[in-house]
């Protein structure tokens, strides 16, 4: 699992590469609990090299979600893969969290 | 018996006869008289039979028990002095008695000189041969296989020369003295191995000096009796100097003589040997002890003892290090006022935790100004990879008091102390480890007990389960209830994460599902006497907010069948989508409804996330209800099984019973994740639904 960050005016976007499970959500989670990152307006999570995703790594979303809502920071997925996006699915997640087609959108939100 | 131990017993016999022959070709030599009656014997018999009493003396005394005894050189020696080395004062006593009888008749003839002189030659070849084999127990003690080897090849090459004065009696010098020669180096060389010297300690040595001394005595008292016999001109032997006894005696004198001067030249050094093999002794002593330790106390204390009886300090303390601070374990001589001003000194020199040795405290203003009484110091810290156990601080009155060698030794101390306490540490760690696999199978059993292993039995439905945990404990979980009103309540549900946090959420889960399913007494329908799922859901959400971990979440269904009604309804929050088979329209699909799971909206909007679902079921009809462990089991390529061969496993076994479906499936899945590790819980549940049959009259 890689993680690999873009920032530009105001919008961040973690490119997540590889499979999200126990192990890999603690290096997300470390991210994602960095003060600075309530600065952006926008946080953009890249799903296109995103394979697998454990409950531990959707965990590590759900866990933020009230955090950036209350900063008023936008999280939104983008270009996310079917299986991926099936498991957001189910859990009922894609209700709750802003998932996008593509990165134009995403930007667009 | 084998051979050799045949030839062994006969050694001995061989000895005596060899001998008697001896003395009476001798006798015969020496009494014209006697030879007259029974003839003169070849030169060649009394050569043969001294040569046989050689060889059996030495093979006897080479098939005896070795001569040492574990490392009592003193001993070894001892006995080699007391016993044949008195032999010398026997041949001393009968010489003198010849001389006697000599001098009182001049004329008389020569038997009584002959039978002196065989007497001696046997006592010297007894001598020569215990001599030897003495040797051999000191040359080979500790000796290399190669030094083993060559030892046997050199008397191997003795024992040719036994036969080689046998066989070619007049072999020309330039020949003979080179092999002699050749032999004698060898005989040198092999005296050079004096390694049991450094055994001993200094009054041993002194008394090993003696005893070769003695040894050495003994062999010139024989060696001089033949060199004056030799010139008598009442001999009548042939040449007794045979090589092998002239090589014999070499080596065993030069050994003797090697073995004194390597003594000798050891004695002024024996201190400091001593001291060195005292300081191993005291550090195997302490090895041995610390490994008896029970307790860090025990090999601290071990520890202390033996540093402080080791350098030999006057006075000593040994700080531990713990938790809350250093704390002084062990003080010997020492108040803690004065170790107390020392170590804050030393921590002021920034010297708090580093090997230190101070020779003249008294050159350094600071200790000047602390007034000790003493000259010399020495900090050692009890170091481990990653910590500092604690440090050993040694005093001596005496200026230069410590060297290098002391800080070495004390430094395999605290090596051993350090490695002992890790140890204690460890055993410990692996008791209370083992303390938990305990609690482990425990919590495994009481979460086995919470799977409900009655499954519900009526004639309107087949049920049939499964549960495996990849862990001891697993956080999936399955309950029943029978409701009032011919009605029963499934409930299936998955924690996120595994093991024990997520054992105890399941437990609680259990529990919120026990205590909501309970009948509403004030309920105004008989539909609001149980809550409907979305609203159980709803319930269970906010029950579990308050002691779910941030990241963790619960996904669950909750069905209720009616089967008075023929019907059922169920929510999902966020647990996998249920597998049916709807037998009208014989047709295999998944509900695929709306529903969050539990624990991610910790508020009261978590209601309008929820959806009832209500079907009407009919027979024949199959309800698959499993956790997400099922679908995304991974192949052998890390493909997940998914959801669509899950369907149509089903399609291809609805019409068989609950059981075999189960089975059927599971075969599958194993067959699909064959030789992949488990890493999730898996459940599977099959409901089959039946023709309703009237129940069976009481």
């Amino acid at each position: 699992m890689k993680v690999t960050q873009q920032a530009s005016d105001g919008i961040l976007t973690l490119i997540l590469d590889g499979e999200l499970d126990a192990s890999s959500s603690v290096l997300l989670d470390t991210e994602l609990t960095k003060p600075e990152i309530l600065n952006n307006q926008k946080v953009l999570i890249d799903c296109q090299r995103l394979n697998y995703i454990s409950s531990a790594g959707l965990g590590v979303f759900i866990s933020h979600l009230q955090r950036f809502q209350d900063a008023g920071v936008k999280l939104v997925f983008f270009n996310m893969q079917d299986k991926v996006h099936n498991v957001f699915e189910i859990l009922g997640l894609d209700a709750l969290m802003t998932i996008v087609p593509s990165a134009a959108e995403a930007t667009a939100i | 018996m084998t051979i050799r131990q045949k030839l062994e017993t006969a050694l001995l016999p061989l000895m005596l006869l060899s001998w008697i022959v001896l003395l009476a070709s001798t006798l015969l030599h020496a009494n014209p008289a006697a030879a007259s009656r029974f003839g003169t014997p070849p030169d060649w018999i009394t050569l043969v039979a001294q040569a046989a009493f050689v060889a059996a003396t030495f093979g006897f005394q080479r098939a005896q028990a070795d001569l040492l005894r574990g490392t009592d050189f003193i001993g070894l020696l001892r006995r080699l002095v007391l016993g044949p080395g008195l032999l010398a004062t026997i041949c001393v006593g009968l010489h003198l008695l010849e001389r006697l009888v000599q001098f009182n008749h001049p004329n008389a003839d020569r038997t009584f000189f002959a039978i002196v002189y065989t007497i001696n030659l046997g006592l010297f070849v007894v001598f020569l041969a215990f001599t030897n084999y003495a040797w051999r127990s000191l040359v080979l003690f500790r000796a290399s296989e190669r030094l083993r080897r060559e030892w046997l090849w050199f008397e191997v090459l003795l024992g040719a020369t036994l036969l080689f004065r046998l066989i070619s009696w007049q072999l020309p010098l330039y020949v003979a003295l080179p092999v002699l020669g050749a032999l004698a180096f060898f005989g040198v060389y092999l005296s050079g191995n004096q390694k049991w010297v450094a055994y001993l300690s200094r009054r041993q040595k002194m008394e090993a000096v003696m005893l070769q001394g003695a040894i050495l005595l003994s062999m010139t008292i024989f060696v001089a009796y033949f060199l004056r016999v030799d010139r008598d001109p009442k001999l009548v032997a042939p040449e007794p100097q045979h090589a092998f006894l002239l090589l014999t005696v070499f080596f065993a004198a030069f050994y003797t003589i090697m073995g004194l001067l390597v003594t000798l030249f050891n004695l002024p050094t024996a201190g400091v040997f001593e001291q060195k093999r005292e300081e191993i002794l005291s550090l195997q002593r302490l090895t041995q002890l610390i490994q008896r330790g029970q307790t860090e106390e025990e090999v601290y204390s071990m520890l202390f003892d033996s540093a402080v009886q080791t350098v030999e300090a006057d006075a000593a303390w040994l700080d531990v290090e713990e938790e809350e601070g250093v704390r002084c374990q062990q003080r010997y001589n020492i108040d803690e006022q004065g170790s107390v001003a020392i170590r804050h000194l030393l921590a002021d020199y920034n010297l708090g935790q580093i090997e230190y040795l101070n020779n003249d405290l008294n050159n350094s203003s600071g200790f000047r100004a602390l007034g000790l009484e003493f000259e010399a110091l020495i900090v050692m810290p009890l170091r481990a990879t990653k910590r500092n156990y604690g440090t050993l601080y040694l005093l001596k009155k005496q200026r230069q008091g410590f060297d290098r060698e002391n800080m070495s030794i004390l430094q395999t101390f605290t090596s051993q102390t350090v490695l002992s306490i890790e140890n204690l540490q460890l055993v410990a760690r692996s008791i209370q480890n083992e303390r938990v696999q305990e609690e482990l199978k425990i919590a495994s059993s009481v979460q086995e007990s919470l799977i409900p292993k009655n499954l519900p039995i009526d004639n309107w439905f087949e049920i049939s389960s499964h549960a495996l945990a990849a862990k001891e404990v697993g956080g999936d979980f399955y309950d029943f209830l029978h409701l009032p009103g011919r009605r029963l309540a499934i409930l299936i549900g998955d924690v996120s994460g595994k093991g024990v946090t997520a054992a105890f959420h399941m437990a609680q889960m259990k529990g919120i599902f026990h205590a909501l399913m309970q009948e509403n007494p004030l309920a105004r329908t008989e539909r609001d006497k149980f809550p409907v799922p979305s609203r159980f859901m709803a319930m269970a959400n906010t029950a579990l907010i308050h002691c779910l971990e941030k990241s963790s979440f619960i996904t669950a269904a909750l069905y209720i069948i009616d089967y008075e009604h023929g019907g059922f309804v169920f929510a999902r929050a966020g647990h996998c989508h249920t597998l049916y088979y709807h037998s009208i329209k014989e047709e295999v699909s998944y509900f695929r409804t709306a529903g969050l799971g539990l624990g991610i909206i910790r508020n009261d909007t978590y209601e309008k996330h929820i959806k009832n679902q209500f079907y009407d079921y009919n027979p024949g009809d199959v309800m698959v209800i499993y956790t997400d462990g099922i679908v995304e089991a991974r192949g052998a390529d890390q493909s997940e099984y998914g959801e669509e061969r899950l369907k149509q496993m089903l399609e291809r076994t609805y019409y068989l019973n609950a059981n075999e479906i189960k089975a059927q499936i599971l075969a599958d899945l194993a067959e699909f994740s064959r030789g992949q590790p488990i890493h999730d819980d898996q459940t599977l549940l099959v409901i089959k639904f039946r023709t309703s049959q009237p129940e069976p009259s009481i």
